[in-house]
């Protein structure tokens, strides 16, 4: 029994993690079509953010996370702001915008790169917390594994609430569903556009944090991420908050089981096996309408 | 028209006759290529570039390169490679076919120092690889090649002769599945075969894995002696915590490239307290790896690693002492290097088709905040910690 939880378990682990990851990204690619392909660089961010308030201030990590969410949030907005708004104002159709937010994305991850580069060095960074084993039923799991799993997955739940039963939620679905119509039925776009698309870098920032918990980090540690977080979108459906969680949970429990049971070599084989498999049954993802 | 051509004439002379003249202080050029951004970034920049740097800084400060008795300043001339193999050979192209510097140093890590080696034969300039290993290189047989770090056979060899020495029966093994992982697995597979420790489990994993906490619980069931990573940093770290994490304890902890590096220890804190790795040596191993330390300390606010940045400082040793020797005639430095016996920060070095043969395999373990050399017996620091102690 308890090889069964431990394994359950350090699959829902990874798994909250990339549903945090995507979740972000989900917000601004699945609802407005920006495809920000710099979202791991943010999650990077978040990461050195924490890293540096642990080892220069002594500051809790769990503690500054809300710090790194409002820092990153205003980077959002200014991002969105010299790059993103002209992109939406200017692009004649979805499909515009989509394809010029993804070059602007990838000028945007070599620069965000590049200065953390300039800024901290290639060195590996890290810090010890909470490393300490914690056990249930047998299984063991290091408590910081769980405190990012917890604040992974209650992030994710707090922001499917948000969309799907308060009055800015519904306001950010109607101005995804149209732009113009729910600007007729007074929907201010110009503030929700940029906050939603600040919000995604805040989830972001907060998944880096929670990872920095857990691995040491580096400059180049994000890109990995946006790919994961790509292939969770897509499995759950793009814009659908609840299809991402599900989608990235689903994934960590593939890898685990999967990496258990064959090899853990394959484990590229069984993420894509898993999209693949779901691209082919379900095109618009699994919880898609 | 003959009036301008002897102007012409008058005018390419006097640059010649300048350039000759100026010859006399110019810059000993050195080129090379290495990650600054990208994966690679993390192991060149803490083992390879900063020694570079310092040893071009010292050099000049006590005068320049000793070039036929005549004292000239090195001009390094080095390029990002961003972590790209094609980038890397480009570079070396440009470096050497356009840009003629006088001398080059190696990229980091073994795909790249493989990626280059057909161009430093086809331009013929000597290059000794500090981060360089495994058999395949060597087997190319390329003159202009000399690997100064110990290759797998030898450091899986004294890890070999270290278990059997200790009684260890039994061992489980894992490996990242890139060329470093199979070449130290094979050779780890040999050494092991010999000595006659049984490997009850044997496990490939991909680079950049991020869980291999289901690995470890099954080995940790079949309960082996001993537990060897043949792992990459980020690997060598997330080993390292799963085990801990599941309590898997074994006599013996092994894991690879990483160990040596301060990170580990800072990062991991005292749980690597026992934990044994790839290393060569540390401040305690001689007066001049002491001197080492506190200069790199000094100069760039960071502990160097103890396995390959030392061998890094000793292949720029090596270039220098050929120099003084052979000038800047790349094939005489050829020869020089390959026929003459060297002192350096990690020993004496003589090489032997193109393979280091004087710095034996070593096993190094973390003790106390050092990671001791505890084998083989007259190169220790330490004696070993053996069993190992539980996770801290």
């Amino acid at each position: 029994m308890a090889f069964w939880i431990e394994l359950a378990g350090s699959g829902l682990i990874t798994g909250g993690i990339y549903a945090l990851v995507a979740m972000g990204l989900n917000l601004q690619y699945g609802l407005m079509r920006i495809m920000n392909i710099s979202h791991g660089e943010f999650l990077m961010l978040g990461a050195y953010l924490t890293w540096l308030a642990h080892v220069a201030f002594g500051i809790h990590p769990v503690a500054f996370l809300p710090v790194v969410a409002l820092a990153l949030f205003a980077t959002g907005l200014l991002a969105y702001r010299l790059c993103f708004r002209r992109i939406l104002r200017t692009s004649p159709s979805v499909e515009a915008i989509e394809a010029r937010s993804l070059l602007v994305g990838f000028g945007l991850m070599y620069l965000v790169q590049n200065a953390a580069y300039l800024a901290w060095g290639a060195d590996m960074r890290g810090y010890s917390f909470l490393a300490d084993a914690i056990e249930f039923g047998g299984a063991r799991f290091a408590a910081n594994g769980l405190v990012a799993f917890g604040f992974a997955v209650a992030m994710s739940l707090g922001l499917i609430a948000l969309l799907r039963w308060t009055l800015v939620g519904k306001a950010v679905r109607a101005m995804m569903q149209s732009p113009v119509g729910a600007q007729l039925v007074g929907i201010d776009t110009a503030v929700l556009h940029p906050a939603v698309f600040g919000a995604g870098l805040a989830l972001a920032g907060i998944a880096g944090a929670l990872l920095s918990m857990v691995y040491e980090i580096t400059p180049g540690m994000g890109e990995p991420y946006t790919v994961t977080a790509l292939i969770v979108i897509t499995l759950g459906g793009l814009g659908s908050a609840s299809g991402c969680l599900a989608g990235g949970l689903l994934l960590g429990l593939v890898e685990a089981f999967g990496m258990h049971f064959t090899s853990p070599s394959l484990k590229m084989l069984l993420s894509y096996g898993v999209f693949i498999g779901v691209l082919l049954a379900r095109p618009k993802g699994l919880f898609a309408r | 028209m003959i009036k301008r051509a002897s102007g012409w004439l008058c005018a390419a002379l006097a640059a010649v006759a300048a350039a000759s003249a100026f010859a006399q202080d110019t810059p000993v050029r050195i080129g090379y290529a290495i990650a600054r951004t990208g994966p690679w970034s993390a192991g060149a920049q803490l083992t390879q570039e900063p020694n570079y740097v310092m040893w071009a800084e010292r050099v000049n400060a006590a005068g320049g390169l000793n070039v036929k008795g005549k004292k000239r300043k090195v001009e390094l001339i080095g390029f990002d490679d961003r972590s790209e193999a094609e980038t890397v050979v480009r570079t070396y192209e440009k470096l050497m076919g356009s840009d003629k510097v006088d001398l080059i140093l190696p990229p980091w890590g073994t795909g790249a120092n493989f990626a280059v080696m057909p161009v430093i034969q086809k331009y013929g300039y000597p290059m000794i690889a500090p981060t360089a290993t495994g058999r395949k290189l060597l087997a190319m047989k390329n003159p202009y090649f000399f690997a100064i770090l110990q290759q797998p056979d030898l450091m899986m060899n004294a890890l070999a002769e270290f278990f059997k020495a200790r009684n260890v029966k039994t061992a489980a093994v894992i490996h990242v599945d890139e060329l470093f992982g199979l070449e130290q697995a094979s050779a780890l597979e040999a050494a092991f075969k010999e000595k006659g420790i049984q490997i009850i489990e044997k496990k490939s994993y991909p680079l950049g894995v991020k869980d291999l906490k289901s690995v470890l619980n099954d080995i940790k069931a079949k309960n082996p002696d001993a537990f060897v990573a043949l792992s990459y940093p980020p690997d060598t770290f997330l080993v390292t915590a799963q085990a801990r994490e599941i309590a898997f304890n074994p006599k013996a902890f092994y894991a690879s490239v990483g160990t040596a590096f301060p990170i580990y220890r800072d990062k991991l804190g005292p749980t690597v307290e026992g934990v044994m790795g790839l290393g060569t040596l540390n401040p305690k191993t001689s007066a001049a790896a002491k001197a080492y330390f506190d200069a790199h300390i000094a100069r760039h606010k960071k502990e160097p690693d103890r396995w390959a940045s030392a061998h890094a400082w000793a292949a720029l040793q090596v270039m220098e002492q050929a120099v003084a020797k052979a000038w800047l005639d790349r094939k005489a430095l050829r020869d020089a290097i390959a026929s003459s016996e060297f002192d350096t920060v990690i020993g004496k070095v003589r090489f032997r088709n193109g393979e280091n043969v004087s710095t034996p395999g070593v096993v190094s373990q973390w003790q106390s905040g050092e990671f001791e050399v505890v084998w083989p017996p007259d190169r220790a620091t330490a004696p070993a910690m053996h069993p190992k102690p539980s996770w801290r």
